[in-house]
C-alpha cells in the first residue's frame, strides 16, 4: 500500500491540531479586544473572494484571504465610527457579503460545495490546506512576538495606546489580516461558519481568571486542541462529520464555564 | 518647577463650539479643580492641555515655551470608562503600560507607583476583581509611571462613594504637596471643593477662577444675575 493510502489520516490530524491551537489563540485576542463581531464579518466576507477566485481560475484560498482582508478593512472602518448604529451596520455588511458570494456562484457559472465551505470537510484535507494553516500560524506568531505589548495596550486602553504613539489602526488591521488567514485556512477543518465556535468557546474557558493575555491564549489553545482532537477521533470512530461535531463540542464545553463573580 | 498656562483657547468639534476664549494658569505644587456641568468642555480642555488636540485659537505654554515638544512634561489620566476593565491583566500589568518607552524597562518603578497610591497589596489582582476606588487608584498609578511634572486627571472621582472619594483626594493632595501640579476635573460642586487650592469653573468659558471661596462668590453672582435677583 502507498504512503498516502496508509496515512490518509495524517493531514486531517495535523490540520486538526494546528486549527485547534490557532483559532482559540486568535479568538482570545479578539474577544479581549471586544471585536468578535468583526470575526463574523470577516468570515462571511470570505465567500465572494472564493467565488471570484474560482471564476478566474486562481487558488480560492488567495481570493478568500483578499476578500477577508477587505472585510477586515470594512470592519476597521466601521469600528472607528463607533456610533450607536455600528453593530447594525456591521451585521448588514455581513449579510450583504454572504449574499454577494451566493449570488456570484450562479452568475459566474462555477461550482462551490456550499456545505463544505460552511461546515468543512476535514477528512479530505490535503497538503495545501496544511501549508495554508501553517502560514497563518506563522503570521499570527510573528504578530504576537513583535506586537504583543502593543496589542495588550490597545485592548485595554485604545485612546491611551494612540497617545503612546502606537499605530492602533495598523495593528488592528494586522490582526484582521491574521484572522482572515486563519479563517480561510481553517475552512477545510471546521468550515467558515463553525470556525466562529472554535474562535469563541475555548477562548471563554481560557479567559477565566487568566492573569495575562498570554496565559489566556495558552489555556484557550489547550482547550481548543482538546475539543478538536476529541471531535476528530469521535468523528472517525462513529463516522460523523467532524466540523459540526467540533462545533457541538464547543457549545457543550460552555457547561464548564464557572459563574462569574460580581464585585 | 513647571507651570502650565492656557491663553485664550477656543476649540470646536466641526461647527459645534466647545471652548471659547479659555485662559487659566496652573502653578507648581497646586491642586486645582476643574468643575462644570456635562458638556462644559472639561475633557476637551484636558486634551488640549495634554497636546492630544490642537486649539483652533490660543496657545498652551509650559514655563513660557510652546507645549509642542514639551508634551512629556504632562500626563493625562483618562476617564475610567475608557478602560476595558475585563481585559485579562493584573494591576501590575496595567501600571507597567504607563511607561513612556517600551524599550526602557527601568524608566519608572512599578512598586513605587503602586505604593504611592496605596495599592501595593493589589499588584497580582485581576482588574475585574477591583472595586471602583481601587480601579481609579490603579489608573492613577499607571499615570504616575510617566515622569511628568503636571498631572491632568479626568473625572477620577466619578461613581465613587464619599469615603472612597475622600481617600482618593487625600492621595492627590499628597501628590500636589510633593511639588507636582495636579489638575482634576469633577462634577462635584460641593464641600469637597475646599480640598483644592484653586478652582476653575467652566461652561465653555471660564465662569470663575481662584480660590474655592472666590469661585463660589463669582458663581453666586452669576446665578444672581441670571435670576434677576439683583434688580
Amino acid at each position: 500500500m502507498s504512503f498516502s493510502i496508509q496515512h490518509w489520516w495524517l493531514f486531517p490530524f495535523l490540520l486538526t491540531v494546528f486549527t485547534g491551537i490557532l483559532c482559540p489563540a486568535i479568538g482570545t485576542v479578539l474577544i479581549a479586544h471586544k471585536r468578535l463581531l468583526q470575526v463574523n464579518l470577516i468570515s462571511h466576507s470570505v465567500l465572494p473572494g472564493l467565488a471570484l477566485a474560482l471564476a478566474l481560475g486562481i487558488d480560492p484560498g488567495i481570493g478568500g484571504v483578499i476578500s477577508g482582508l477587505v472585510g477586515a478593512l470594512v470592519a476597521e472602518r466601521l469600528s472607528m465610527k463607533r456610533n450607536e448604529d455600528f453593530e447594525a451596520v456591521m451585521n448588514t455588511v455581513l449579510a450583504g457579503s454572504l449574499g454577494l458570494g451566493v449570488l456570484m456562484i450562479p452568475l459566474f457559472g462555477i461550482r462551490i460545495d456550499l456545505e463544505a465551505v460552511l461546515f468543512g470537510d476535514l477528512l479530505t484535507a490535503n497538503l495545501s490546506d496544511l501549508v495554508r494553516t501553517l502560514i497563518s500560524f506563522i503570521v499570527f506568531s510573528f504578530l504576537m512576538v513583535f506586537g504583543y505589548r502593543q496589542l495588550v495596550h490597545i485592548g485595554l486602553d485604545p485612546e491611551g495606546a494612540a497617545g503612546s504613539d502606537i499605530k492602533v489602526s495598523y495593528l488592528r488591521l494586522a490582526l484582521g489580516f491574521a484572522t482572515a488567514l486563519a479563517i480561510v485556512s481553517s475552512m477545510s477543518a471546521v468550515g467558515v461558519i463553525l470556525v466562529i465556535a472554535l474562535l469563541s468557546s475555548p477562548t471563554l474557558l481560557g479567559l477565566v481568571q487568566a492573569s495575562s493575555l498570554r496565559i489566556a491564549m495558552l489555556r484557550a489553545s489547550l482547550f481548543g486542541l482538546l475539543i478538536s482532537l476529541v471531535g476528530f477521533f469521535t468523528a472517525i470512530t462513529f463516522n460523523l462529520a467532524p466540523g459540526p461535531l467540533i462545533a457541538v463540542l464547543c457549545v457543550a464545553s460552555l457547561g464548564f464555564l464557572p459563574r462569574k463573580k460580581h464585585h | 518647577m513647571v507651570d502650565l498656562r492656557a491663553e485664550n483657547l477656543s476649540f470646536a468639534y466641526e461647527s459645534q463650539s466647545v471652548l471659547e476664549d479659555v485662559s487659566i494658569a496652573l502653578l507648581p505644587g497646586t491642586l486645582t479643580a476643574l468643575v462644570g456641568p456635562n458638556g462644559a468642555g472639561k475633557s476637551t480642555l484636558l486634551r488640549l492641555l495634554k497636546g492630544e488636540n490642537q486649539p483652533h485659537k490660543g496657545k498652551v505654554t509650559i514655563n513660557g515655551k510652546s507645549l509642542t515638544g514639551n508634551c512629556d512634561q504632562v500626563a493625562l489620566m483618562p476617564q475610567r470608562t475608557s478602560i476595558n476593565w475585563n481585559f485579562p491583566i493584573t494591576v501590575e500589568g496595567l501600571v507597567e503600560l504607563g511607561r513612556v518607552n517600551y524599550s526602557q524597562p527601568t524608566c519608572c518603578d512599578i512598586a513605587a507607583c503602586l505604593q504611592r497610591v496605596g495599592i501595593s497589596e493589589l499588584a497580582e489582582r485581576r482588574l475585574d476583581s477591583l472595586s471602583g476606588g481601587q480601579q481609579q487608584r490603579t489608573l492613577l498609578a499607571k499615570t504616575l509611571m510617566r515622569p511628568a511634572s503636571i498631572y491632568l486627571l479626568d473625572e477620577p472621582c466619578s461613581s465613587l462613594d464619599p469615603p472612597t472619594r475622600e481617600q482618593f483626594l487625600r492621595i492627590v493632595r499628597q501628590l500636589a504637596d510633593s511639588g507636582l501640579t495636579v489638575f482634576v476635573s469633577s462634577h462635584d460642586w460641593g464641600k469637597s471643593l475646599n480640598t483644592y487650592d484653586k478652582v476653575v469653573a467652566l461652561d465653555k468659558r471660564v465662569l470663575g477662577f481662584g480660590s474655592p471661596e472666590e469661585v463660589q462668590e463669582q458663581l453666586d453672582s452669576i446665578t444672581c444675575m441670571g435670576n434677576h435677583c439683583c434688580d
